[in-house]
């Protein structure tokens, strides 16, 4: 079964995850070990694709809640693009998108970044 | 549908994808929309997973069924679970902006049950038998 997986690329000084599969209480420590992998590196700024992801409950949700605080604090984001209505309801149902940047494109959340630096 | 179906799991959040299958399965014989549906099944893993982590503390030798029947037009799924008595009713649903203000994890599962079911019912009897409902009204 295709449970979770990360694909990962760089664009200049950007680091692009395209989640796909499951997101859920038992797939969501694969998603914190990226984020670790990603602050060992010094690599703050992040976009997040979901294009390929099919489902998340709140343990995703709250991955991105753990990390927020730190990218943000050394001048990096979490940005997230490409949600479908699905994933999108279930991050706005607590408003989350008062916190986190979503965009409908990887292409516009890239163009944010490079605003803001 | 007719009368009760049910499924029992091992206590383990690896077994959440067989308890969505299950609900999606059961909710789609129904007819049901599709935006209802994705709202029962987040609230059913929710529950899932805050019986797995905080009631049965990741040890799956424990068990949890999980029943679903559809009556008075109202698509019920219950959880029946052996462990202490936790009511998530009773628990108060955090202040959003206070939540992101302060950048704190967790605690959303319940917030997200009580945001996309009707009514939720939690029955303690002892010694230590739990029956949490989720009723969606369709």
């Amino acid at each position: 079964m295709d449970e979770f997986t990360i694909t990962e690329k760089k664009s200049g000084d950007l680091i692009i995850l395209n989640l796909n599969g499951f997101l859920d209480a038992h797939t969501s420590s694969v998603l914190e070990k990226k984020f670790e992998e990603l602050l060992s590196k010094n690599l703050y700024k992040v976009v997040v694709n979901f294009s390929g992801l099919s489902y998340i409950s709140s343990a995703g949700l709250g991955v991105f809640m753990a990390y927020i605080e730190t990218l943000r604090s050394n001048s990096g984001d979490i940005k997230l693009s490409n949600m479908s209505d699905k994933i999108y309801n279930i991050f706005d149902m607590l408003g989350f998108p008062i916190l986190f940047n979503i965009t409908k494109d990887e292409s516009e959340a890239i163009v944010k970044f490079n605003e803001t630096v | 549908m007719s009368g009760k179906d049910k499924i029992l799991i091992k206590s383990s959040t690896g077994n959440l994808h067989l308890v969505r299958d299950f609900v999606e399965k059961k909710a789609a014989e129904m007819n049901i929309a599709q935006s209802v549906i994705n709202q029962i099944i987040i609230s059913v893993d929710e529950a899932c997973t805050n019986v797995i982590k905080h009631t049965h503390k990741y040890n799956d030798h424990n068990e949890i069924e999980i029943e679903i029947e559809f009556r008075n037009n109202q698509f019920i799924v219950t959880l029946k679970y052996e462990g202490e008595a936790f009511d998530p009713t009773k628990k108060e649903t955090p202040d959003m902006k206070e939540y992101f203000k302060k950048f704190k994890i967790g605690g959303l599962g319940i917030p997200i049950m009580k945001k996309s079911m009707d009514k939720i019912e939690f029955k303690h009897t002892k010694p230590n038998n739990n029956s949490l409902k989720l009723i969606k009204v369709i």
